[in-house]
């Protein structure tokens, strides 16, 4: 069993960093077996494939845009996650949506898939997330260890 | 399936591209503009820093091609300390760029461009035994062409369009009438894309080896950061080089047997795109891939040089230390320079002062007689250049490139048609093809050179002999440059009291997606739109298609104008 842990993001525009924030977190503060990979994905789009494709179960921290703003940290599972992408204009513009897509259309969807968001404050060029974010990123990762927990445990 | 809840993720961040087009009555190009519209002012995060860390940050401005930055960056700091990097990290690097540019290359063309040229639509409708001809007509040696291969590839594919997951195929332009190959062409193509998605998770593995992880793969000011020891398990040893090896292998044929006869196939289509998409007819190239010394232009496998107004038959020098030859204007940018405005600064005196000046969003229109973009003007020696493998490849072809000269000359003589045709859309898209091949043989030549200094007993790979900043000089500048996919990119560091001064980034993108300059000269993106027939404005294809061929490093916004300057449709990429 291959747990990812994927975190996306870039972390020269503030809060855009956050899902690397929370692998850094994770390195720092948690011991899981060699089977649990932490990988900081950064924005690295099309060529962060191989981390969906090779996973069992798929924990995704990214910063993201809900619909409603009504908790201050959003977890999606699976059929949750819409797999649209749009026309874009470079092939640096692959979204976690499309790389779910891709997955799908070569049948390597992880078994579970769970996505831990935050909707950024600040998206700022800089180096650092804002207070309100870093404050959230113990609250998310600790929902991540929950979740890897549960899937080491063979519960999910 | 449950509720459906819309979560999307923050477009990522490298800037965004819009390109307006105004058309004539015949729905003909008659002039675009092209505007950066995101400020990109990471030289002022890098102020003040460690110049030993710059290139971790630097390899964070671009979401992809990471390794480009990082390597630019780690040359520019050892350039001012005057630093020599031992041998392996040399072919290291080397063999580490090769792998980012045939890798880009690759997913470039078929995960972004093929789909201007392949309707995915159409490949429903094909006969899988036609597709079956017509695949080992154009590969005989390429073993996935059975028809039964893409019978259930086509079952596969119509399943996931009914199923409404489009998905990856959604919003695009299917059907419309710019779409020249029969269904048989685009099944193989569709095939295609699908096995390079595969492949492409291969290739890039050699970073992570040489790297120590992926993505964001260790460098290091002085040579790279791994330790080579054919012995041990904690080292780069004998079966990571064997993987190495057999990458590479599986890459070569890959290249050799999928992509360059698709490319070719699917050109024989479009050779109308020969006539459209030239642009500036400048090029440049700083070259790259050092065989001795990257501070010596006569070792370079890819050779620096520029060509100007598409005349073959003179490779200009290129000097990017000196002072006079690259400028950067800010008379279209959304910049203020100290000076004024109007005259260009090079990059080492380069200055990143922001001031927007341009319409509130949201506005319909851009105010291109004035400022319009936030990308500043390069012009190397007052003039706009285009930059990336049509430039390269180019001036290989000028110069006599031993390999690349046959690969053009074959390809060109497989299309009947000459060297003037490179000069299009159809050339560039064919120029990275050709280029890809050439880069995937540069990884066997560096795999090979570094297994033959192993051999040799040398296993160093760092040299710390100016690691200390307590050596370096008070103050000291540094330049450095590599040719990324998309093309010359140029770091130049300030380092003052061991930290960084000031640090300017000249990025590939910036040289094709520039606004006009000071004389109200085009650039490349401009230029090359210029002239070229829309089928249906509402369906920007032709806009896409050109655009595409230069590979942008940045989002886009696609906005088409009737005659009028009334909006017909924007396509908005997010």
């Amino acid at each position: 069993m291959r747990i990812n842990v994927l975190g996306l993001g870039n972390t020269m525009f503030g809060d855009e960093g956050f899902g690397v924030e929370v692998i850094r977190y994770l390195e720092k503060n948690t011991d899981f077996p060699e089977n649990v990979h932490l990988i900081d994905g950064g924005t690295q789009g099309i060529y962060l494939l191989d981390y969906i494709e090779s996973a069992d179960y798929l924990l995704v921290f990214d910063a993201i845009i809900p619909v409603e703003y009504d908790r201050q940290v959003y977890l999606y599972k699976n059929d949750e996650l819409p797999g649209f992408i749009y026309r874009k204009m470079s092939s640096h513009q692959v979204g976690l949506s499309e790389l779910i897509s891709l997955a799908r259309l070569q049948n390597k969807v992880p078994k579970d898939l769970i996505l831990i968001g935050i909707p950024p404050a600040d998206l700022n060029m800089g180096v650092g997330l804002s207070d309100t974010v870093l404050a959230l990123v113990p609250t998310a990762a600790n929902m991540g260890i929950d979740t890897i927990k549960s899937w080491l445990n063979g519960k999910e | 399936m449950a509720k459906r809840i819309v979560v999307d993720p923050i477009p990522r961040i490298e800037g965004h591209l819009r390109i307006e087009a105004k058309l004539d009555e015949n729905n003909v190009i008659s002039d675009a503009y092209s505007s950066g519209t995101m400020w990109r002012g990471l030289e002022l995060i890098l102020r003040g820093r460690d110049p030993r860390d710059a290139w971790a940050f630097t390899q964070r401005i671009c979401g992809v091609c990471t390794t480009v930055h990082a390597l630019a960056s780690v040359r520019c700091v050892e350039d001012a300390l005057g630093i020599d990097v031992p041998t392996n990290a040399r072919i290291i690097r080397n063999l580490m760029n090769a792998t980012q540019q045939t890798q880009d290359h690759l997913v470039h063309f078929y995960h972004l461009h093929a789909l201007d040229w392949v309707d995915v639509v159409s490949a429903l409708s094909a006969d899988p035994k036609e597709t079956s001809d017509l695949a080992q007509a154009v590969s005989p040696s390429w073993p996935k062409s059975s028809v039964g291969y893409f019978k259930d590839l086509k079952v596969r594919l119509t399943s996931f369009v009914e199923s409404g997951q489009l998905g990856i195929f959604s919003n695009a332009y299917w059907g419309h009438k710019a779409y020249k190959l029969p269904p048989a062409a685009n099944l193989m193509a569709v095939a295609h894309y699908l096995e390079a998605l595969e492949f492409q998770k291969e290739i890039v593995k050699i970073h992570a080896i040489f790297g120590g992880k992926n993505p964001h793969p260790n460098y290091v000011v002085g040579g790279m950061a791994c330790a080579i020891d054919p012995n041990k398990d904690t080292a780069i040893n004998i079966e990571q080089l064997n993987q190495v090896k057999r990458i590479i292998d599986q890459t070569q044929t890959f290249i050799d047997q999928v992509y360059i006869p698709d490319l070719i196939a699917i050109a024989g289509f479009y050779k109308d795109w020969a006539q459209w998409g030239g642009g500036v007819g400048n090029f440049l190239s700083f070259g790259d891939f050092p065989e001795t010394d990257v501070d010596d232009p006569s070792s370079l496998m890819w050779p620096r040089g520029a060509i100007l107004n598409k005349d073959l038959s003179t490779i200009h020098d290129v000097d990017p230390h000196s002072l006079s030859e690259i400028r950067e204007e800010v008379s279209h940018s959304w910049y203020s320079y100290t000076d004024g405005d109007e005259k260009g600064l090079h990059p080492s005196e380069g200055q990143t002062n922001a001031k927007y000046s341009g319409p509130q969003p949201p506005f319909e229109h851009l105010d291109v007689d004035n400022k319009y973009s936030w990308l500043k003007t390069p012009r190397w020696k007052d003039n706009p250049m285009e930059v990336g493998p049509l430039a390269r490849v180019l001036i290989g072809y000028v110069k006599g490139v031993p390999m690349l000269v046959d690969t053009v000359n074959h390809v060109l003589k497989t299309l009947d048609v000459g060297p003037e045709a490179l000069f299009s859309t159809l050339g560039r898209t064919a120029a990275r093809g050709i280029e890809c091949k050439q880069t995937s043989g540069f990884m066997r030549h560096y795999y090979d050179q570094l297994v033959a200094n192993i051999k040799k007993g040398d296993y160093q790979t760092f040299n710390n002999e100016m690691w200390n900043p307590d050596q370096w000089p008070k103050e000291a500048k540094g330049f450095g440059y590599t040719e990324a996919p998309r093309g010359a990119l140029g770091h130049w560091i300030h380092i003052k009291d061991k930290k960084i001064e000031d640090y300017q980034i000249v990025v590939p993108s910036t040289w094709n997606a520039s606004p006009r300059d000071s004389k109200g000269r085009s650039g490349p993106y401009e230029a090359a739109l210029k002239g070229t027939p829309m089928e249906n404005p509402e369906q920007p294809l032709e806009v896409l298609r050109t655009i595409h061929s230069f590979d942008p490093c940045l989002a886009c916004a696609s906005h088409i104008f009737d005659v009028n300057g009334d909006e017909i449709t924007s396509v908005k990429i997010s």
